[in-house]
C-alpha cells in the first residue's frame, strides 16, 4: 500500500464529505463530519459589505471596458516575433560585413598581395626630383633677347613624378577559352561587354567566325586589381583551355628610368643657368641647341616614365576563344530569365545564410531565457510554499 | 462542484462567464485568503488582486488543465502567499481577523462551543493541514481540484486531506 493509498473506509468518508459540501444527505455515521464542515465554515470569515459591493463595482468597471484579450498564442507569437526581428537586424549587420568581406575577394587580393598592390605616386615633388624654377636668368640685362625667349618653354615644370613606394609589378595572362563554334559570336560579346564592365577596355580583337574553324581573339587592358575578377568571369563563360599567369616586377626600371629622367632635367637646369651668364651670342646659341635636345631627351624618358607607371596600374590579359565543346550551359547565349534566375539564386542564399545566422543568435538566447523563466518559477514556488510554513 | 468549466477567451459569453465565476467564488476566496493570512485588510487588497489578475489573464486559462474555480483559487493562493513573504520580508505585524464570537451569544451552547473548539483546533493545525481543510470545507474544491492548486496528485490531495481531517479530530477531542 502506497503512501497516497487510502482504505475502503476513508475513500468513503471523502465521499461523504462532497456530499456534505453539495448539501446532500449522508449517513448517520457522517454526521460527526458535517457537524465539523458546518463549524469551520461558520468560523470561515466574510466578506465585508462594504468590500464585497466596492468589489463589485471594480469587477464591473472592469467588464465595461473589457478588451478582448489577446490570445495566448498571439503574445508568444509577439515575443517571438520581436526576438527573431532583433536576431533577424543583427544577423544582418553582422552579416553584411562578413557577406562583403567574402564577396569582394578582387578588393581583399588587392589590397592584401603587396606584389598586386598599385603604387601609390606621391604628388609631393621627392629629393632628387628634377626642379625648373632655378633655371629663370636672374640677370636679365646679361641675356640675349633671343636666348632669354628661347629658353623659356624649357622652364615649364614637368609632370609630378615619384619613385614607386611599393613594388610595381606588370600582370600579363593569357586566358584560352573554348566554346561550342555556335556560341562563339555570343561568348565574343560577352567577353566585350565583361570586360567594359571590369573597367578594361579592348585594346585590340580579331573575331573570325566561319564554323568550326571560328576564332576570337582580344587583347585586354584591365586594372590589376581587376583582373583575377575578369579572369573569373570570362572563366565562367566556356571551357578553359588554358590560362598563363605571368608577372614581372617593373620597379627597379621604373625607378632606373626615373633617376635619368632627374638627372636631364637636373642638366636643363645647369643649362639654363648657364645661359644666363654667357656672354656672346655664339656661346648662347650652342647652348640653346643643346637644350632644344635636352627637352626632347626629357620629353621621351618622361614618357617612358608614364608608360612604365601605367604598365604597373594596369594588367594585359590575352583572350582567345577557339571551337570546342563547352561544358558550360552559359556558353549560350543568357536570355534576361537566366539572369534573373541567377540573381534570383544568389537572393536565395543570401537570405537562408542570414537566417541561419539569426536561428544561430536567437536559439541560445531563447534557450537561456527559458531555462531562467523555468528556474525564476522553481525559486518562486518553492519561497512561496517557505512563507505558508513560517 | 465546479459552477464553471471554462472560460471563453473572448467574444460574447465570455465577460458573462467570469461574472458567474466571481459570483460563485468571491466569498470563498475571500474567505480562503483570508484565514491564510489572518488580515481582513490584507485578504481583502488580496482578494481583489487576484480577480484583477484573473480577469487581465482569462485568456491564459486552459481548461485541459483544471477548472477555472481551481485556476482563480491557485492565483488567489499566489497572491496571498506573496504577501506572506512580503510580510516576512518587511516584518508587518499581523492584524488577526475580528473575532465573530458575538454572534456565538445567538447560538445554543452545545454549537457554539463546538464552532470555538473547531476554531481554536484549526488554527493550531500545521499550516499545510489548515490550508487543505480550507480549500476543501471553504473553497469547496473537489480532490483533483486540490491537487491543481496544491501541485500534486490527486490522491496525495485525498490523502492529506484525510489525514488533515484526523487532525483537526485529534486536536478538537472529538471521537468517532
Amino acid at each position: 500500500m502506497s503512501r497516497d493509498e487510502l482504505s475502503a473506509s476513508q475513500l468513503a468518508e471523502l465521499a461523504a464529505l462532497d456530499r456534505i459540501l453539495m448539501r446532500e444527505p449522508v449517513e448517520e455515521e457522517h454526521l460527526e463530519l458535517a457537524a465539523l464542515v458546518d463549524s469551520v465554515r461558520a468560523n470561515a470569515p466574510r466578506m465585508d459589505p462594504t468590500f464585497a459591493a466596492a468589489l463589485e463595482r471594480r469587477i464591473a468597471a472592469r467588464r465595461a471596458r473589457r478588451r478582448p484579450p489577446r490570445p495566448a498564442l498571439a503574445r508568444l507569437a509577439t515575443a517571438g516575433g520581436g526576438l527573431l526581428a532583433a536576431a533577424v537586424a543583427l544577423a544582418i549587420v553582422i552579416s553584411s560585413g562578413v557577406l562583403n568581406s567574402a564577396s569582394s575577394p578582387t578588393a581583399t587580393t588587392t589590397t592584401g598581395h603587396p606584389r598586386l598592390q598599385a603604387p601609390a605616386l606621391a604628388p609631393a615633388t621627392p629629393t632628387h626630383a628634377p626642379t625648373t624654377a632655378t633655371a629663370t636668368p636672374s640677370n636679365g640685362t646679361a641675356v640675349p633677347s633671343g636666348a632669354a625667349s628661347s629658353s623659356a618653354p624649357t622652364t615649364a615644370p614637368p609632370p609630378s613624378v615619384a619613385p614607386a613606394r611599393g613594388r610595381l609589378v606588370h600582370r600579363v595572362s593569357t586566358l584560352t577559352l573554348a566554346a561550342p563554334p555556335a556560341a562563339m559570336a555570343g561568348v565574343a560579346n560577352r567577353v566585350v561587354a565583361a570586360t567594359e564592365h571590369s573597367g578594361g577596355v579592348v585594346e585590340s580583337s580579331n573575331v573570325s567566325i566561319q564554323g568550326s574553324s571560328s576564332q576570337a581573339s582580344f587583347v585586354l587592358a584591365v586594372p590589376s586589381g581587376r583582373l583575377p575578377g575578369l579572369i573569373a568571369t570570362l572563366s565562367s563563360l566556356a571551357s578553359v583551355r588554358a590560362l598563363v599567369q605571368n608577372t614581372a616586377d617593373i620597379t627597379d626600371g621604373y625607378n632606373a628610368q626615373l633617376a635619368r629622367l632627374a638627372d636631364s632635367v637636373a642638366e636643363r637646369a645647369a643649362l639654363l643657368k648657364q645661359l644666363a651668364t654667357v656672354a656672346t651670342s655664339a656661346q648662347a646659341t650652342s647652348i640653346q641647341q643643346k637644350i632644344a635636345a635636352l627637352a626632347q631627351r626629357i620629353a621621351a624618358e618622361h614618357r617612358a616614365v608614364e608608360r612604365l607607371r601605367s604598365a604597373g596600374h594596369s594588367a594585359a590579359l590575352d583572350v582567345t576563344v577557339v571551337p570546342g565543346a563547352s561544358k558550360h550551359a552559359v556558353a549560350l547565349p543568357a536570355g534576361p530569365l537566366t539572369a534573373a534566375y541567377h540573381r534570383a539564386l544568389h537572393a536565395l542564399e543570401q537570405i537562408l545564410a542570414i537566417a541561419l545566422i539569426a536561428l544561430a543568435i536567437a536559439l541560445p538566447f531563447a534557450l537561456s531565457a527559458l531555462a531562467l523563466w523555468w528556474g525564476a518559477g522553481v525559486v518562486r514556488a518553492r519561497a512561496r510554499e517557505r512563507a505558508l510554513n513560517v | 462542484m465546479t459552477a464553471i468549466a471554462a472560460l471563453p477567451a473572448g467574444g460574447p459569453g465570455a465577460s458573462e462567464q467570469f461574472e458567474e465565476l466571481y459570483r460563485s467564488s468571491a466569498a470563498e476566496v475571500y474567505a480562503y485568503v483570508a484565514s491564510l493570512l489572518r488580515d481582513r485588510s490584507a485578504a481583502e487588497d488580496v482578494t481583489s488582486l487576484a480577480f484583477e489578475r484573473a480577469y487581465r489573464r482569462r485568456a491564459l486559462f486552459d481548461v485541459h488543465r483544471g477548472s477555472a474555480r481551481s485556476w482563480l483559487f491557485t492565483i488567489a493562493r499566489n497572491a496571498a502567499l506573496d504577501e506572506l513573504r512580503r510580510r516576512r520580508r518587511t516584518g508587518a505585524l499581523l492584524h488577526d481577523v475580528a473575532d465573530d464570537s458575538a454572534q456565538l451569544g445567538e447560538l445554543d451552547d452545545e454549537v457554539a462551543e463546538r464552532r470555538l473548539l473547531v476554531r481554536d483546533g484549526l488554527a493550531s493545525l500545521e499550516p499545510a493541514d489548515r490550508e487543505v481543510i480550507l480549500l476543501k470545507f471553504v473553497g469547496r474544491l473537489s480532490n483533483a481540484e486540490i491537487a491543481r492548486v496544491l501541485r500534486c496528485s490527486e490522491s496525495n490531495a485525498g490523502t492529506r486531506l484525510h489525514r488533515a481531517i484526523q487532525r483537526l479530530r485529534e486536536v478538537c477531542g472529538v471521537t468517532r
